[in-house]
């Protein structure tokens, strides 16, 4: 028999070789969360050199402005149309790909690529490509359909081109779990669906969203903190929450708020109001769909 | 009328080529079990019976239809898996009404008259509305069975749908596979890996090795027929012993010869081509006898036993014999230890030689199926 050897002679080293880790959390994670509490309790000014302790005032003060609130409901209607938008078009695409037996490596390139390109690039292409006067798709848009797509005064439009934007730019993500879940379906099933004649969209909603729904209740969450955090990029490019603040989003106001505005403290208060919120809508995405998630054989 | 008809149906996979060229006929009505071991062809055949897999070259007739390249619902046949595949999220009673609801051909009476009848067939109406993960494996198959039962097919297709069962319940099962098939007579196309099971069950049994079909015919004919060593091995629990032997003619009598014994053919067919051939002598374990159990001029044979292994309804001997092993069954509860020198007997009316190429050229009884005797007792 060999002897059970510990990894570590002493649990000192075990403490001493997580210190790194738990070094760069509490600077880049633990103490900025803390501040951002503290701060959240203070009015400043001049980036924080001056602040006076005014205790809930900041969120008072929040509650009560029409522009914030406002800008809540936009984020809502953003986050709900962002993560619907991708998960229908990403599940469209997933499926195409998993059936499609030919190529698939090369289509699943095509389709993960978005993901890859930084939001910035992403964001700055995609103006360029839907600009009101110089863009390509703007140009044949409005040759076919006639209406005329000034997203950048048209506040509704605004919202719908910077929303498909923050779509396209999610799909790949969504897509890769996707398609990694559709292939782990037991291929019998299928055969057996084919051999009862099963038409192919019924299949998908009858048996493969079921069967795969653990990896769609993952992505709504991680598609919402994606709406709700990392959309910023996209706004400050394309419409810097304009026109007349149609796509001013809760985490682009805040930034303003801090850097533009100067207001740390308010700021601060947005940040964990949307910290809140955020940790509130994945509670209740997980609770609601456990009811509905088919997990396990 | 055959009712399914493969004619030199082949399936190649990039350079692979599973099935090599199957030339079979089954009856309507009939139970055909493939079986051969893993790799064989015998699950691809079936799918392409069920048109999972297209056909690379050949023809596949159903019902005098050529139905190459006609997809899977429209060849009215039903499958069932061997992992089941039941749809884990619906109760067993929707994955028995999933496919003819989905097919949209059937009134909701008439799809709740074939689920009550299939469950009432199965004996699983209290199973209805479970799901699969609340059913035991046993269970479970029934359900797979009856989602095959309610489409009331042309043919019953099924790929090793007892490989995941325990011992137990696959013989129980095989009992109800039976049963099933005796009561709706159904032409069912059956795949499995296991000799036994293809034996029980199957009207006719096709042996398949290496893509190619070896021999149909039935179970009883299989085992005391076999068409080449493959068969004579593969069918038969232990396998038939094969040793080399040259076939001489001593005195008007063809004797097989080997280091360790002598034996004289009786005259059949093929004997006398053998003559003056070395070839591979087979004789079943079973047809060996303790000389014990022979008449006393019966000639026999010592051989040298080196392990024994008790199987409870017998003991089973491997033994040398002239340089090469045989296996020999003997009655339980004899008093033979490894190392024991022992006199056996063959008996003679089972003797088959094959020549070099595996092939069967000579089986001491005539191939034509006798008609049952009453068996002698001694």
């Amino acid at each position: 028999m060999t002897e059970f050897t510990k990894p570590f002679d002493s649990s000192w080293q075990a403490y001493l070789l997580l210190v790194p880790t738990f070094a760069v959390l509490i600077a880049f994670l633990y103490y900025p969360a803390v501040e951002t509490f503290r701060l959240s309790l203070y009015q400043t000014l001049l980036l924080g050199t001056q602040k006076a302790f005014v205790g809930l005032e900041n969120f008072k003060i929040l509650a009560t402005s029409p522009e914030y609130q406002r800008s809540f409901v936009i984020s809502f209607a953003f986050a709900a149309f962002v993560v619907v938008g991708t998960l229908v078009v990403s599940l469209f695409v997933s499926y195409l790909l998993f059936e499609v037996s030919r190529g698939t490596s090369s289509y699943l390139v095509a389709a993960i690529w978005p993901y890859a390109l930084p939001t910035a690039v992403a964001a700055t292409v995609l103006m360029f490509l839907m600009h009101p006067t110089l863009g390509v798709i703007t140009h044949y848009l409005e040759a076919l359909t006639g209406i005329e797509l000034d997203w950048f005064t048209s506040g509704p439009l605004a919202f719908v081109v910077v929303g498909l934007v923050a779509i396209w730019k999610q799909l790949g993500y969504n897509i890769i779990f996707l398609v990694a879940a559709l292939n782990n379906i037991p291929e019998t099933l299928t055969e057996s669906a084919k051999l009862d004649g099963v038409g192919r969209l019924k299949m998908l909603y009858k048996v493969y969203v079921p069967l795969i729904s653990p990896t769609m209740v993952f992505l709504v969450v991680m598609d919402t903190i994606y709406a709700f955090f990392q959309t910023f990029p996209m706004v400050d490019l394309m419409t810097s929450g304009g026109p007349s603040g149609a796509t001013n989003l809760l985490i682009y106001k805040l930034y303003r708020d801090a850097f533009e505005f100067n207001s740390l403290g308010k700021a601060s208060a947005e940040s964990i109001i949307l910290f809140v919120i955020v940790a509130i809508l994945m509670y209740v995405q997980l609770r609601v769909s456990e009811s509905y998630t088919h997990y396990g054989a | 009328m055959s009712h399914i008809q493969l004619d030199d149906l082949r399936k190649r996979f990039g350079d692979v080529e599973a099935v090599r060229g199957i030339d079979l006929e089954i009856e309507k009505g009939e139970f055909l079990v493939l079986v051969g071991p893993s790799g064989c062809g015998k699950s691809t055949t079936l799918r392409m019976l069920a048109g999972l897999e297209d056909i690379s070259e050949g023809e596949l007739r159903i019902a005098d239809e050529r139905v190459n390249g006609v997809a899977p619902k429209n060849r009215n046949v039903a499958m069932v898996f061997q992992n089941y595949a039941l749809y884990p999220h619906m109760t067993a009673a929707e994955n028995m009404k999933f496919g003819m609801k989905s097919a949209g051909d059937y009134g909701d009476d008439e799809i709740e008259r074939r689920l009550d009848r299939a469950a009432d067939i199965l004996d699983i109406p209290e199973l209805m509305e479970r799901k699969p993960g609340e059913l035991s494996g046993g269970e479970r198959q029934r359900v797979a069975i009856g989602r095959a039962l309610v489409r009331e097919p042309e043919v019953f297709l099924l790929d090793e749908p007892l490989s995941n069962l325990d011992a137990k319940l696959r013989v129980q099962m095989r009992a109800e596979l039976l049963k099933l098939h005796q009561e709706l007579q159904t032409t069912t196309v059956y795949v499995t890996h296991d000799q036994t099971e293809a034996m029980t069950l199957g009207d006719r049994v096709a042996v398949l090795d290496a893509g190619q079909l070896q021999q149909v015919a039935e179970p009883q004919e299989l085992y005391d027929f076999p068409a080449n060593r493959f068969v004579a091995e593969f069918i038969g629990n232990p396998a038939m012993n094969l040793v080399p032997v040259d076939v001489v003619e001593d005195g008007g009598e063809v004797r097989a010869e080997h280091e360790g014994f002598s034996v004289g053919l009786p005259d059949q067919a093929g004997l006398d081509d053998a003559v003056g051939q070395s070839a591979h002598f087979g004789i079943r374990p079973e047809d060996v006898s303790l000389a014990g159990n022979l008449p006393a001029d019966a000639p026999t044979h010592e051989i040298t036993v080196s392990v024994t292994e008790p199987l409870g309804e017998s003991l089973l001997m491997h033994c040398d014999v002239g340089g090469d092993e045989i296996q020999v069954k003997a009655e339980p509860r004899a008093e033979i230890r490894p190392g024991d020198d022992i006199e056996v007997g063959f008996d003679e009316e089972r003797l088959h030689l094959f020549d070099q190429s595996g092939d069967a050229v000579y089986h001491s009884t005539s191939a034509t199926p006798k008609t049952s005797e009453a068996p002698l007792t001694e």
